[in-house]
């Protein structure tokens, strides 16, 4: 199965990557690498998941991670392409 | 707003009441007690509970019924902890719900203090967010915030963790204006090319099914659903959920589908060419097992919550949004598309007819001439009519009262869908209550269920709270002893409750300051269930004492397909007989 890399921007505050790590515990999906790191905005964190999914699980991951409230956006890193796969589950507010 | 100084607790109750609440459920302790002062003296009405479950079951009660959040409130440590339960059961089916919880002062956080409890942590796996509030400062915008993710996109529980010191130090208050967070703006408009996509998929259908699901009755889509219905002229199901969305008496309306729906629903869906999947995600308890499920369908599936296509079962069409935009958005598009192309749904509309008819819900009389069940709660809906509202807990009796009552009207039927809270019926029958006064509001309860919960009938009585409560008193669990029965070769073990000896109930209900009543005999049940009508100013408790044996037909055993659905014991329906 191959490996994706997701980079997951998030908000800076307390909780979050338990909110992250439990959203993957409790839907059953495991985490082979994370790291969190900061980004140029004091306000945000950057983590990069790798997860070793792919097709429908892997949407599903994406889909149940953009509904966490500190969950900003959501990009699939691809090794051999210039151009990062977004994803926008929650498109603009339109209300 | 202008700015005004305040303690944090004043600043609390001031957001509260910023943010339109009305009431709210709860019970002060240690940690709380700073806001408990400023509510004293509030607009807000606050019903003091006896247990903290009751608050939380009471404001997804309320909330279910009026539309509006639902607000509980407790103390740190075991207040907060009480209150997990009905916060799991509103993640569940889709209740807006803010909870507000005390927490120990900020320096104590993380020592093991005196009724300490990390409740944001416990909530975080099904709360749709959670704070955790150490800064008076933060309390109007976390509110605001809370309040907005309640009610909004699909609903759910926020629960606010404050701490004491937060509560007690002094701040500026000004409530928000408007809401902004980066990472929640949820959908309400669906794309207009899925809109055309499904319309065009449903004019290539010859056998659609409307699936209807909870989403319908959160999004108040029963006009537009009806009319929708009635412009393709296809067949309805309504989940257990969704009951009252479209009308019983309607005839494109074949029930209830799932593991205890009709011959005519089930095999509709699971002969259907296309499901028109309306605010519904495809619950283990809907599909059977799922490789077997509708396995001809193409799907549309609406929903508001981006996560939920494509979960369960591939959707051939997607339309991501508010119900009311979807259906409102869908129904032009329906009628361009069949003005086009008009598929003759008449081959299938007699088929499930004929299977309607053939396989009517039924029961039968118990030989021994004791009280059938079912056959109260029939007369509790007939009697009651298409206003009242029913609030029922979890097992047999839950499935018989969304089998025999027939209901016309959204939000008149409340339940624990998803988590399957027993318990449920008497606290959420209260917030119902609380939140349609000059409704009546039937608990159609077990005996095991109110077992749970019936304190809150002591808030009922002193804060004129007038519910009526049926109990379905068969000295079991009657659900679990089904299984027992069907499943486990009638070995009873520990589902007797003997609760025709102990408790009695009329009794009960009178030392809690309600009306008891008894029935045992189906000829005195029409008279019972109208004394208990007559009687508006106190609670009424009846206990109805039923045949212990009655079982809930027809029936998809877990784990089993669709296609094995049972009428009676070691009875499928005449399939040979039903064109198909």
């Amino acid at each position: 199965m191959a490996q994706h890399t997701l980079e997951v921007i998030v908000e800076n505050s307390p909780g979050v990557l338990a909110r992250v790590a439990g959203l993957f515990s409790r839907r059953a999906y495991n985490i082979e690498r994370l790291s969190v790191g900061p980004t140029s905005d004091p306000e945000t964190s950057k983590m990069d998941i790798v997860v070793n999914l792919e097709g429908h699980a892997l949407e599903q991951v994406i889909a149940q991670l953009d509904k966490l409230i500190n969950v900003i956006s959501i990009q699939e890193i691809l090794p051999n392409s210039a151009q990062p796969v977004i994803h926008d589950t929650q498109p603009d507010y339109t209300n | 707003m202008e700015m005004s100084q305040m303690n944090g607790a004043s600043s609390l109750v001031a957001s509260l009441e910023a943010a339109g609440v009305d009431v709210m459920f709860g019970i002060p302790g240690g940690a709380i007690l700073p806001a408990y002062d400023p509510i004293f003296s509030s607009s807000i009405r606050h019903i003091l509970v006896r247990h903290e479950q009751g608050a939380g079951h009471a404001a997804t009660g309320y909330a279910q019924v009026t539309g509006r959040v639902g607000v509980c409130i407790a103390t740190s440590g075991p207040g907060a902890t009480n209150l997990v339960t009905p916060l799991a059961d509103a993640a569940m089916d889709s209740v807006p719900v803010v909870a507000i919880t005390g927490q120990v002062p900020s320096v104590a956080i993380g020592t093991d203090a005196f009724q300490e409890a990390d409740i944001r942590g416990i909530t975080m796996p099904f709360a749709k967010h959670n704070y955790l509030i150490t800064d008076p400062a933060d309390i109007p915008r976390a509110i605001a915030e809370a309040f907005h993710i309640a009610s909004t996109g699909r609903p759910g529980p926020v629960l606010v963790d404050i701490a004491k010191d937060a509560l007690q130090k002094m701040t500026d208050f000004k409530y928000p204006t408007s809401v902004s967070l980066k990472g929640y703006q949820p959908k309400s408009a669906p794309d207009a090319q899925s809109i055309t996509d499904a319309a065009e998929l449903i004019t290539q259908s010859s056998k659609p099914v409307f699936y209807v699901g909870g989403g319908a009755i959160k999004a108040d889509v029963s006009r537009e659903l009806l009319e929708l219905a009635q412009i393709l002229g296809a067949p309805v199901v309504t989940t257990l959920m969704a009951r009252g969305a479209f009308p019983d008496s309607h005839p494109l309306h074949l029930g209830m589908p799932g593991m205890h729906g009709t011959v005519a629903a089930v095999t509709a869906l699971q002969k259907a060419d296309l499901l028109i999947t309306l605010g519904a995600r495809f619950d283990d308890r809907v599909t059977g097992k799922l490789s077997t499920f509708a396995v001809n369908a193409k799907v549309i599936h609406a929903d508001i919550d981006p996560a939920e296509i494509g979960k369960n079962r591939f959707a051939d069409v997607a339309v991501i949004g508010d119900l009311k935009h979807t259906i409102t958005a869908l129904i032009p598009a329906l009628k361009l598309a069949l003005a086009k192309s008009r598929p003759d749904l008449t081959p299938w509309l007699r088929q499930v007819n004929a299977l309607k008819a053939s396989y009517p819900l039924g029961y039968d009389a118990p030989k021994d001439g004791s009280l059938s069940p079912q056959y109260v709660i029939e007369r509790l809906g007939k009697i009651s009519g298409p206003q009242t509202i029913f609030a029922a807990g979890v097992g047999q009796h839950q499935m018989w009262a969304a089998q025999f009552v027939s209901y016309e009207n959204p939000r008149t039927w409340l339940n624990s869908g998803g988590l399957g809270t027993m318990g449920y019926a008497v606290p959420a029958a209260m917030g119902a209550k609380v939140g349609a006064p000059d409704t009546t509001v039937w608990a159609i309860d077990g005996d095991g269920c109110f077992q749970m919960t019936n304190q809150e009938l002591v808030t009922c009585a002193l804060n004129n709270i007038p519910i009526k409560v049926a109990i379905i008193n068969n000295e079991s669990l009657g659900m679990v002893r089904q299984w027992q029965t069907l499943f486990y070769e009638g070995r009873y073990s520990n589902t007797n409750l003997e609760s025709k000896r102990v408790p009695n109930f009329p009794m009960l209900a009178e030392a809690m300051g309600c009306v008891g009543l008894s029935c045992e005999r189906a000829e005195d049940v029409d008279a019972t269930i109208e004394k208990a009508m007559s009687i508006n100013d106190q609670p009424v408790v009846v206990d109805f004492r039923v045949h212990r044996d009655a079982m809930v037909w027809p029936m998809v055993a877990a784990g089993t397909s669709n296609d094995d659905i049972m009428i009676a014991r070691e009875t499928a329906p005449d399939w040979d007989s039903q064109e198909l």
